[in-house]
């Protein structure tokens, strides 16, 4: 989707004026205007190094010491990773925050993915108030995520004041309350509802910018050809939208997976760590109770792996032009 | 559309018109209706809940308000803790749009124009950044943070967040000067204007709508961004808008009338900018994607 070039540069450019100070050698190596070319990015990479590279270093050295804010830092190997893996304390949280973090992420990702889908190809057809419609339904992802959590915890609030409690007993006549954010069995799958209510429509543009890009005349050609509509979905539709797909899925299992506002602003992890993840985890163990920075970064650079790939086909997507074709 | 049906093939026309339209005029209009349900419902429980006195929130609970009132407006609007959040994240969202939008076009100009070695590291390391995802990196943070007395201090939450929003403006702005022509600033040079002359005179004007969605994006996202907000800020006075929000749920007493109402103030500013920005932002996704 980038449609940034970096060797867009095919026009030669004027010759520029002759540098006194450096060699030709020099200038052949280090790019003809490599002084202007590192001011301009100096303030770039002061921010990469210090504020990306610094900390991301420190994260994994940090991982290796045990660490308490204000306290000094002790030289302790892989106790961190043992401890977590493997260790009486932390060990059964751990496993479970591996489980509930890909069950949460995998099966947003999934119903994101088809809601978008769907939402897209309908805001692909023409009717009538379509703009309107369109920003209505991208509303979600304009509304601050904090405010979502609050919104939806008042939604599912487990007394009789709650959206769909109160709905329940005013219009269907049930008497019992269901408690949907503290029963530990259906709590998770409520949160992942919330998580696929604001992020679908993040789908729903990419998907949409993607299928606009699909040139008509294929489709045209296929109906001459006496296909039918299910044919011309599954023959150009989908593949057509493939590269759209990938980046949309890539991108937002990277942020789904990380994101800690729902989970902080509508259980903290809780009932029980049923939905206890990752960033959570590292959250309640580096700050909010054990206040052990080593064993939260632990948990941090323990899941890392999981996004190097993504992120590494991202970059390659993001850099090169040809990749959305 | 049945006159059309009524040719030699005698056919049932309902059938046939049913065949040739059941995509457009029941699927699509079914369809649309209930995601618009779907989307719409909290926003009317938002508001709902913000016009009810509390008596009718928590004792005789109805869906539709059947008395309204407008003190919690009245107590978010008078509150000073309230207008202090406000300002803080005012304050906070514009200076790191300004101070990243400022890095990001001198270095969008360098990326794309300039020649010089490690030009495509640096690229490369952009889009990596912008990927990393943040909750590997705030742990340390957290660490740095204190150290360097960033804490309580507004300041520090913009230098903190200048970690997403320079790479993702740096990024969507190499999107649009590489869509600015090479012929145009070659012509310039021939003529002996400067690089930053050029960079000023010819490419700031021709992407200054462009320029204007990365803004508003990255004023949104630092608007809206809660995790460094919570960890970093403690202290009332230097609280933003998301964290102290969060302030109304604390404890038993959950101030649900209050709370709706601040969070329809809060959201305003990101769903205004968004409302105006809302044609550009498909192209802006496709160009560089935003958080989702």
């Amino acid at each position: 989707m980038g449609r940034a070039q970096l060797s867009g540069e095919t026009v030669p450019q004027p010759v520029p004026a002759p540098d006194s100070g450096t060699s030709t050698r020099q200038r052949a190596w280090l790019g003809p205007e490599w002084k202007l070319g590192y001011a301009f990015t100096l303030p770039l990479i002061l921010v990469l190094v210090t504020l990306v590279a610094y900390p991301f270093v420190s994260g994994i050295i940090l991982s290796f010491q045990n660490k308490t804010i204000g306290g000094q830092a002790r030289w302790v190997g892989l106790d961190n990773y043992i401890e977590l893996l493997t260790g009486d304390q932390y060990a059964s949280v751990f496993w479970n925050t591996v489980r509930v973090s890909l069950v949460y992420t995998v099966v947003s990702v999934a119903v994101k993915l088809l809601f978008g889908l769907l939402m897209a190809l309908m805001m692909n057809e023409q009717f009538r108030g379509r703009m309107l419609i369109r920003a209505l339904l991208f509303l979600p992802w304009a509304t601050p995520t904090i405010i979502v959590a609050l919104t939806w915890r008042w939604i599912l609030d487990g007394s009789i004041n709650g959206l769909i409690n109160l709905f329940r007993v005013e219009y269907l006549g049930a008497e019992t309350l269901i408690q949907f954010l503290a029963d530990p069995d259906k709590v998770l799958w409520f949160v992942i509802l919330v998580v696929i209510w604001q992020g679908t429509p993040f789908y729903t543009m990419m998907l949409l910018a993607g299928l606009q890009s699909i040139p008509s005349d294929q489709y045209e050609a296929a109906s001459l050809d006496g296909a039918n509509t299910f044919q011309r979905f599954r023959d150009i539709t989908i593949p057509g939208l493939m590269p759209a797909i990938t980046i949309t899925v890539l991108l937002s299992s990277i942020w789904t997976a990380n994101s800690i506002n729902f989970i902080y602003a509508m259980t903290r992890g809780g009932p029980s760590n049923a939905t206890m993840t990752f960033p959570m985890l590292a959250y309640e163990i580096g700050i909010a109770g054990g206040r052990q920075l080593g064993m939260a970064a632990a948990v941090s650079v323990l899941f890392f792996p999981l996004f190097i790939v993504a992120i590494y086909i991202l970059t390659k997507r993001m850099l090169s032009s040809e990749g959305q074709q | 559309m049945i006159q059309a049906a009524s040719g030699d093939r005698a056919q049932n026309p309902i059938l046939k018109w049913l065949r040739r339209n059941a995509l457009h005029s029941i699927v699509l209009p079914v369809g649309i209706t209930i995601f618009l349900i779907w989307t719409l419902f909290p926003y009317l429980w938002i508001l709902a809940t913000s016009l009810k006195p509390n008596r009718d929130i928590f004792v005789n609970a109805t869906i539709i308000p059947e008395r309204v009132t407008l003190e919690h407006y009245r107590y978010i609007v008078t509150s000073s803790d309230f207008q202090t959040y406000f300002r803080n994240s005012a304050i906070v969202a514009i200076t790191t749009t300004l101070i990243a939008m400022l890095i990001a076009v001198f270095a969008a100009y360098a990326l794309t124009r300039l020649r010089f070695i490690g030009r495509e590291f640096v690229a490369r390391a952009t889009i990596v950044t912008y990927l990393i995802p943040a909750s590997l990196l705030f742990i340390p943070l957290f660490q740095v943070a204190f150290q360097l007395k960033l804490t309580d201090r507004l300041w520090g939450l913009v230098i903190i967040y200048l970690i997403f929003s320079v790479p993702f403006s740096t990024w969507m702005t190499i999107s649009y000067f590489n869509t600015v022509p090479s012929e145009l600033q070659d012509a310039a040079l021939v003529d002996g204007a400067s690089r930053v002359r050029a960079l000023f005179s010819i490419f700031l004007p021709l992407s200054l709508p462009a320029l204007a969605v990365v803004a508003l994006f990255t004023f949104t996202v630092a608007w809206n961004e809660f995790l460094f907000a919570l960890l970093l800020i403690s202290r009332d006075s230097q609280k933003t808008i998301p964290v102290g929000l969060t302030e109304f749920v604390r404890g038993d007493t959950y101030q649900w009338g209050r709370l709706m109402a601040g969070s329809l103030i809060a959201s305003l500013p990101p769903v205004i900018i968004y409302f105006v920005s809302q044609r550009w932002v498909v192209s802006g996704l496709a160009g560089g994607a935003i958080k989702g």
